[in-house]
């Protein structure tokens, strides 16, 4: 045993001897390890993604009785429509579907989904319950990770079906752009009828798809620049009655119209203030005009300009705190930024040609506006201190921009010139996916709501 | 007989384990240890450190400067021997260590023979050089101008060599003769003190990089798949990076898992969509060789800085 005890030591001990002879190897091997561990970190950048729309597949939804079948097949329309005109998703043909019915209480076979090249799912359901009231229910699904990504549910009156369309539209845009949506919006615009030396225009009220179309007014009278109020209620406008052009206030849901001010001369483009409590607009002084603004419950009127000049088309940051607005003080029409208060007002337009009737982002970062020069019309946008200017469209006639909610999608009006008339199109603010708007008629001058909902 | 054999070469087994284990813990210990400050601080103000350690221990307080090396490395006790052997000898002369430097690279000059014989180059040099690298490492760091004595050694020494290849007219070998000096000088570095040259040799230890090949293979490939939202880019400007495994056939071999959480709804729509395209493009083919390094990277989605 004693023997073996020597042995052990004997053993023992020159293998410690061994080890820490071996210390150097070890070392470099501990030396080597963290390279072995930086490698593994090593962060490969990866700066070019696609702009590509993303693929989604949006079966129909499943009726919960037979009798919903209808409304479902509407409300999967309504969704499929918006998220393929926004240019972010491309819908994908129901009929490359290889899973023809869901089961919207069970997960989706997602592998049957990848197959037919979808990104994204969207799994719902129509109900009529039994006090009569619709329920819609749905799911939002990552294909590639098998997630879900949202999933609500709805009870509405089955009128309104549509709405519960566009507001799963706006859910799904949300979760997967990361942006407010839109699709829960109405727009007025300008309804044109007739031939064009006797033009009818009435003002009418569309949802943003240009479905629900309700005529406002009865086409006596010649109606301007509608804008709608903060609170949807409420649209300002600017009518030609028996003398001069005069601001006016309409109640969509009540159909009351009031004139805003009893002021002397012109009264014209008005916009409301983002809290809806006020309108600015400008009135005529002479040859001039100026801007004012007006207190809607105390009726009190203030000045913010006092120029020699043509200063009109104001809109508000929607933070109330400045406001953006044409003047012509430098001689050729610009946009001008001032504090909402008046003071002093900064040009921020400076390109070639003039600038005219711009418009605050609702998201606070843009100014669209309508640029004229060249003999072209082009719809543009700026960031607010008049940097980034980047026109979206350029042709014959295009005018009067409005910024959807999100401010990320532009609606203007264009005009191809001889005997037609115009008609409504969306933009990107990136300058891409113009789309047409489907209108009854012609039409003008379009003014997007707030969200509704 | 059997039986005993075996409890020897359990016993064996266990302690080459247990030191192998201690042996690494050591050196993992002493890499998140970040020791270059302390040999300065150590350097300028005595009296303070003497003051501070008061509580600490008085072990530092005897030699603080030698003493603190020795400290880090009882770990390694063969190695930690011969140093504090030669150490005190050389402190003792000498406080500062910048003649140090001087003198041991004269001391360099007999190396050239060492040189030619390679494989018995690292041997020697654990013994003597480790202490000698670290002079020669602050020496360059803290006066260029000085150093000259220790380079004329280097230079001295290569010529010779070239000299000798040349007459040989080997290229590469002469390539490889520098190669083989710097290699144990990085190991003498870090292993004795990760202080003065850790972050140093690490970044020449990325010779062997080649992400720049594969990477831009993988960054190709994932770009192609990668449909990214372009909703508040202008404002935000995010940036998501992953951590991910890839099998030998180029497809996932886990769920890639994101370098922390979206702060914003737009963060975490661009992150899905990093996150998308990595799981649809795959498998994702890229060079076999370079297997060890792709097999865990961190692809980072990112916008271009403008």
């Amino acid at each position: 045993m004693t023997n073996q005890d020597k042995l052990r030591q004997k053993l023992l001990l020159p293998n410690r001897r061994e080890i820490m002879s071996g210390m150097a190897a070890l070392g470099a091997a501990a030396t080597i390890l963290p390279r072995g561990a930086l490698a593994q970190s090593k962060r490969v950048p990866i700066t070019e993604g696609d702009f590509a729309p993303l693929p989604i597949a949006i079966p129909n939804f499943v009726a919960g009785t037979p009798a919903d079948g209808e409304v479902s097949a509407g409300v999967t329309g309504v969704i499929t429509n918006n998220l393929r005109r926004s240019g972010l998703f491309a819908p994908i043909d129901q009929a490359a579907f290889i899973d023809k019915t869901i089961n919207v209480d069970q997960a989706p076979n997602f592998q049957n989904w990848k197959t037919i090249n979808a990104q994204a799912l969207v799994t719902g359901r129509m109900m009529r319950m039994q006090d009569g009231r619709l329920r819609a229910e749905f799911r939002l699904w990552d294909v590639n990770t098998a997630q879900q990504l949202a999933g609500e549910q709805y009870n509405t009156t089955p009128e309104s079906w549509r709405r519960i369309g566009h507001i799963i539209s706006d859910k799904i845009y949300e979760r997967l752009t990361g942006e407010k949506g839109y699709f829960d919006s109405r727009v007025v615009f300008v309804d044109e009828t007739g031939a064009k030396e006797r033009r009818v225009k009435r003002l009418a009220l569309m949802d943003q798809d240009g479905a629900n179309v309700r005529y406002l007014t009865r086409g006596s009278d010649l109606v301007l620049t509608p804008r709608f109020s903060p609170n949807s209620q409420e649209i300002t406008y600017m009518e030609f009655g028996q003398g001069d052009p005069r601001v006016y206030l309409f109640n969509i849901e009540t159909g009351q119209r009031e004139i805003v001010g009893n002021f002397p001369g012109m009264s014209f483009a008005p916009r409301f203030s983002p809290d809806g409590q006020r309108v600015i607009m400008s009135l005529q002084q002479g040859g001039n005009a100026n801007l004012f603004v007006m207190d809607l419950r105390s009726k009190t009127t203030t000045r913010l300009t006092d120029t020699p000049a043509i200063d009109t088309s104001p809109s508000y940051a929607p933070d109330g705190a400045r406001l953006c607005f044409e003047s012509d003080r430098g001689g050729k029409p610009q946009i001008y930024v001032m504090p909402a208060n008046g003071g002093t007002a900064q040009r921020i337009s400076f390109g070639e040609g003039s600038y005219s009737t711009p418009v605050w982002s609702p998201r606070g970062d843009y100014i669209a506006f309508t640029k004229q020069g060249g003999g072209q019309f082009a719809i543009g946008i700026m960031k607010t201190d008049g940097s980034g200017e980047r026109i979206l469209t350029s042709g014959y006639h295009n005018e009067g921009p409005t910024f959807a909610p999100n401010g990320r999608v532009v609606m203007f009006f264009r005009e191809p010139g001889g005997n037609s008339g115009p008609s409504l199109y969306t933009v990107d603010v990136s300058g891409r996916n113009e789309q047409r708007v489907p209108t009854p008629g012609f039409a003008s001058d379009p003014a997007w709501s707030p969200l509704l909902s | 007989m059997k039986v005993k054999v075996d409890k020897t070469v359990v016993a064996s087994v266990i302690l080459h384990v247990v030191v192998l284990g201690f042996v690494m813990l050591s050196f993992s210990t002493r890499a998140l240890e970040v020791k270059p400050e302390e040999s300065v601080g150590v350097d300028i103000s005595l009296e303070s450190q003497v003051a501070a350690g008061m509580k600490t221990g008085k072990k530092e307080e005897k030699k603080p400067l030698v003493e603190k090396v020795a400290e880090v490395k009882p770990i390694d006790d063969a190695v930690g021997k011969i140093e504090e052997k030669k150490q005190p000898v050389v402190t003792e002369t000498a406080p500062p260590p910048q003649p140090k430097a001087e003198e041991k690279p004269v001391e360099k000059k007999p190396d050239p023979p060492k040189v030619t014989e390679k494989k018995e180059e690292p041997k020697p040099e654990e013994k003597k050089p480790e202490p000698a690298v670290d002079p020669i490492a602050e020496a360059i760091k803290k006066e260029q101008k000085k150093p000259t004595p220790p380079k004329p050694p280097v230079q001295a020494a290569k010529p010779p060599e070239e000299k000798k290849i040349k007459e040989r007219v080997f290229d590469q070998s002469k390539i490889a003769a520098l190669i083989d000096k710097r290699d144990p000088a990085r190991q003498a570095a870090t292993g004795e003190t990760l202080n003065s040259n850790a972050s140093l040799g690490l970044s020449k230890g990325r010779a062997g990089d080649n992400s720049a090949t594969w990477g831009s293979m993988f960054r190709r490939q994932v770009e192609n798949c990668w449909k990214k939202p372009y909703g508040g880019i202008e404002q935000e400007r995010p940036e998501v990076a992953f951590n991910i495994r890839l099998k030998k056939d180029g497809t996932l071999e886990a769920m890639p898992v994101p370098d922390g959480t979206p702060s914003t709804p737009y963060a975490r729509a661009y992150s899905e969509s990093a996150l998308r395209a990595i799981i649809q493009c795959q498998p994702y083919n890229l060079p076999a060789q370079f297997f060890d390094e792709w097999k865990a990277f961190v692809p980072v989605f990112q916008e271009r800085p403008i």
